[in-house]
């Protein structure tokens, strides 16, 4: 019956609109404003589309980012499918709606996890605890982790010399962090550190197309999958009182006074069972099953020792932290689950964390509780050449990272996260200096956010989704549903009235070949950034700002809404409500196309309903063109009262 | 220290080292690619604290002069869009002694230095290169034919024409848009026709730079080539035409422009309307409020209505 509701849905997943929809479906009231818009300029939407070779191809680029430059409209249908394709409490079914587009542009058919032989399947443990759900729990989890991650992870890296996977523990990893100190480097030093970058990544794709990243991720989500059903029969038998779980660790099976206790099953080494009161986790674990308690987890990770991690806390107020980087529902060269089910939690990371896959499947899933999420890099739903998600399904949450982080993708990446409920707070930046621009300002590379290395390697996508609750976003320089070279990063907030606060390279922004859109779909949100923000597209980029309802406030500087940079495209839609547009240079804002390689860039500005107020290029009730390389911007009623007085 | 004080040194020494190069130059010395790299290094720095070194960096490889162009092509197939325009800024400042490096540099077999070698020749402006820009145009890459069309257009040698007009029908819309560009530089009349039925190119790139290139041609002849296009299968040939005849803004312009807002095309008559307004800004010819009372259509009465206000705030 479950394997039969699994299938369904996945099915009805699978039937949501692709990604090349919107642009076919004029019905819809955005593409209504788009087609209207472009008729005005004498363009087509059709024209909003970017060439895969303005340069050579590189062998990582992920199918879906390559669709979506074709064609950038699509990116509105492809946010809606993930937001929608979130089933409460299944997250391996999201997770394997994202499997399906993390498949390169060349790949013709997917790998898979290993299939455990009958005799592997049917090997037998000895019991230590003799009830049968905690055993098919721990018996389950054993298959896992004993034999079938470990095989795909030899099915996914196998390939690989000992030094290209000590280069995928070192190198590789140096092109996902930044250090504090670089800013004091010298001109040289800087040169140097860019160009051995560079090298790496050369380096890196020489061989990378041996890495066959799907049967890690594809066993992740199957663990995933197991692991979420038998902690939710135990949790379900627990609650109803049928069985208690002091019960449950006291009924043990024989046990002789000199057996090997690592031999049972749930007291293998690196295993442990905890139960509800206070306990305390140290090291570094494949398996802890805790009953309850405000737990402490000091948790720590060997890239050099890969192995899987499932960590099932049933609930209580629990602090878990970091001893080292790949910690905490991390998945390093293997994957790893942490699922906490209740409590005001607070999950404190240092790097490559916190629903993190590198090369690897990391999921961490909180059901319930007022959570702390901290941490440094990469980490709160962050991958690269695999698939990092961090669920939180209910509270007030805080989210802080420095960089890389709250869905962030690098190459063959995707990175999720996902949060249903709650008025939540998202920060990004203040440790690392974008020393090649500012002075005084960080990166974050956050919120909804992919980066490629340019021009060697693609990015993947990156994606924020908050379905509900008053919200306040805040990042620096490149984040809020934005990226860089050959990526997406997108943003799909639902409910709330919301805030948005960034710098530069934000809201609805691209630049370099890759595409951002940044989905609001209601309440009184308020957008600030400086610059390059806001739906725009820079360097044959596509940055898209839709804001379906709500009377909303937005404010920036210059090269924001609406504008299109060196033969991007940048576009801020809003569908109704009385809008504030303010904006201090209007002369490459609100519907600017900037000149570049002898013709010009697309800016399309549209507001369809409402009164609204602007400091820049628009009026209400208004068409207008802007002396640029084309941009303009409509402001009408798309639905005006009838004689009655009734819109539509 | 203060921001002026920290760069005291670094400029010394560039100094120090230009003065150094100039030395070596009257011995015909040719510089090591060390020494080219030391000052490139510094020239393609895209870091705020170094921005103040950039030009000076740039013109101390421009005064090596032209033996450097040899290192500098070899830095063509660099993959940083800085370090690109950075040897575009030295090869144009060096300016035609580049030429002999330059132009042999056009059979070189990677696409990607002979792009940019094309677009460097554009930008050197020296008529030198218009047959052999003339001979790559038909080049396997289309980045190499769009920047070999696009440099012949900044060269505004008639030469070209033949290979500007045979380029607008390229299968690449990079090409046709470069070709249509180009067509507006050297001012090719002959092209005017096939120019017009660019506008309803696919790739708007083409169809807008074709919109902007008629309006720099003969205006007579383009007048009575839109006339005729006004009836085009592809409306997107007459929409654009009207905007081509609002900027031309004679007469003979206008009187096309109000037959197309009689039509019974909601989307023409915008078009046409907006036009007249763009061709009369301050309604001398009184047809702002005639044509909007004639007007039905909500939508286009707003476009109408907008544009007589932009003309007015413009005033």
């Amino acid at each position: 019956m479950y394997k039969f509701l699994l299938l369904s849905l996945i099915i009805s997943v699978s039937l949501l609109p692709g990604p090349t929809d919107a642009q076919d479906k004029p019905e819809s009231r955005e593409m209504t404003g788009i087609g209207l818009l472009t008729d005005y300029l004498c363009l087509k939407p059709t024209d909003l589309s970017f060439r895969p070779d303005y340069t050579d191809q590189d062998s990582f680029r992920l199918a879906i980012v390559s669709r979506l430059m074709e064609r950038p409209l699509g990116m509105i249908d492809y946010s809606a499918s993930i937001k929608n394709a979130y089933v409460k409490r299944q997250p391996e079914i999201l997770a394997s709606f994202l499997f399906e587009d993390m498949a390169r542009t060349s790949q013709t058919a997917r790998g898979a996890a290993y299939h455990p032989s009958a005799s592997e399947m049917q090997r037998t443990y000895n019991l230590y605890y003799t009830d049968p759900s905690l055993g098919q729990l721990l018996s389950k989890a054993a298959v896992h982790i004993d034999i079938i991650l470990p095989k795909s992870t030899r099915a996914a890296l196998g390939a690989l010399s000992k030094k290209q996977q000590k280069f995928l523990q070192n190198q590789f990893k140096e092109l996902l962090i930044i250090h504090e100190e670089e800013e004091f480097l010298s001109i040289e030093a800087i040169d140097s550190l860019d160009k051995a970058e560079l090298e790496y990544a050369e380096q890196f794709a020489e061989f990378g197309l041996d890495i066959k990243k799907d049967p890690i991720i594809a066993a992740g989500i199957d663990m995933a999958r197991e692991m979420l059903l038998e902690a939710g029969n135990l949790r379900q038998m627990i609650q109803s009182g049928s069985i208690n779980p002091s019960e449950v660790l006291s009924k043990k099976g024989f046990v002789p006074d000199n057996a090997d206790l690592s031999s049972f099953l749930g007291k293998q080494p690196g295993w442990v069972i905890g139960g509800t009161s206070n306990d305390y986790y140290h090291g570094d674990y494949k398996f802890i099953l805790d009953f309850g308690g405000d737990d402490v987890y000091d948790l720590s990770y060997d890239p050099s020792n890969p192995h899987p991690v499932v960590i099932i806390d049933f609930g209580g107020n629990d602090v878990y932290r970091a001893q080292s980087d790949f910690t905490i529902g991390s998945g390093c060269f293997s994957a790893g689950l942490l699922l906490d089910f209740g409590g005001d939690d607070i999950y404190s990371g240092m790097s490559f964390g916190l629903g993190a896959g590198y090369f690897g499947f990391g999921l961490l899933y909180d059901a319930k509780g007022d959570d702390q999420y901290r941490g440094d890099s990469f980490l709160q739903g962050a991958g690269a050449f695999g698939l990092g998600i961090l669920i939180d399904e209910s509270g007030r949450d805080s989210y802080r990272a420095a960089l890389n982080a709250q869905g962030f993708a690098f190459t063959e990446g995707y990175g999720l996260l996902y949060d249903s409920e709650g008025n939540d707070d998202y920060y990004a930046g203040g440790k690392y200096k974008d020393i090649l621009r500012y002075t005084d300002h960080f990166y974050s590379f956050a919120q909804g956010f992919s980066i490629g290395l340019r021009p060697v390697l693609s990015g993947g996508v990156g994606a924020l989704i908050d379905r509900s609750g008053n919200d306040n976003y805040k990042t620096d320089i490149f984040g809020q549903a934005s990226s860089y070279w050959w990526s997406l990063g997108m943003i799909y907030d639902g409910e709330g009235n919301d805030s948005y606060h960034s710098f530069q390279y934000a809201q609805g922004s691209g630049a370099h070949m890759t595409n951002g859109i940044l989905i609001d779909d209601a309440g009184n949100d308020s957008y600030f950034s400086k610059g390059v923000s806001q739906g725009c597209g820079h360097d044959y980029s596509c940055g898209i700002l839709l804001d379906r309802g709500g009377d909303d406030t937005y404010t920036a500087y210059d090269l924001s809404q609406a504008a299109g940079s060196a033969n991007g495209f940048g576009l801020l839609i809003d569908n109704f409500g009385d809008d504030r547009y303010f904006i201090k240079n209007p002369k490459n804002s609100q519907g600017y196309g900037n000149p570049r390689r002898e013709y010009g860039s697309i800016g399309l500005f549209i507001d369809l309903g409402g009164s609204d107020q602007y400091a820049g290029n628009g009026r209400d009730n208004f068409y207008w063109r802007t002396k640029s390389k084309w941009g303009g911007g409509i402001d009408i009623e798309l639905d005006p009262p009838d004689s009655t007085g009734e819109t539509k | 220290m203060t921001s002026r004080f920290k760069y005291v040194i670094p400029i010394w020494i560039l100094v120090s080292l230009f003065a150094g190069m100039t030395c070596l130059s009257a011995n015909a010395q040719t510089y090591t690619i060390s020494e080219i790299d030391s000052v490139f290094v510094i020239a393609s720095s895209g870091e705020v604290r170094y921005r103040d070194m950039v030009q000076p960096a740039i013109d101390s490889l421009a005064a090596m002069g032209s033996d450097i162009v040899p290192q500098l092509i070899d830095k063509f197939t660099t993959k940083s869009a800085r370090e690109r325009l950075t040897i575009i800024q030295i090869l144009k400042k060096i300016g035609s002694p580049s030429l002999q490096y330059l132009i042999p540099a056009l059979s070189r077999p990677e696409p990607l230095v002979v792009q940019r070698v094309c677009w460097a020749l554009g930008d050197v402006r020296d008529t030198a290169a218009v047959n052999p820009l003339i001979n790559i145009s038909s080049h396997a890459s289309w980045q190499v034919r769009e920047k070999a069309v696009d440099a012949l257009g900044k060269l505004k040698d008639n030469r070209a024409d033949g290979t500007a007009i045979s380029s607008l029908t390229d299968s690449v819309g990079q090409v046709r848009k470069a070709a249509a560009v180009a067509i507006g530089r050297l001012g090719t009349n002959d092209a005017i026709r096939e120019l017009t039925s660019v506008l309803g190119d696919e790739f708007y790139g083409a169809r807008m730079s074709a919109m902007e290139s008629l309006v720099k041609l003969d205006s007579s002849e383009v007048i009575w080539v839109l006339s005729d296009s006004m009836i085009s299968a592809n409306e997107l040939v007459g929409h654009l035409a009207c905007r081509v005849l609002g900027q031309i803004a004679t007469d003979e312009a206008r009187d096309i422009l109000l037959l197309q807002v009689e039509t019974g095309s909601v989307r023409r008559r915008a078009h046409a309307a907006v036009a007249i307004v763009a061709s009369d800004p301050e309604d001398q010819c009184g047809f702002h409020q005639q044509i909007l009372e004639y007007e039905r259509d909500r939508l286009v009465r707003i476009q109408i209505e907008s544009a007589i206000k932009s003309a007015d705030s413009e005033r």
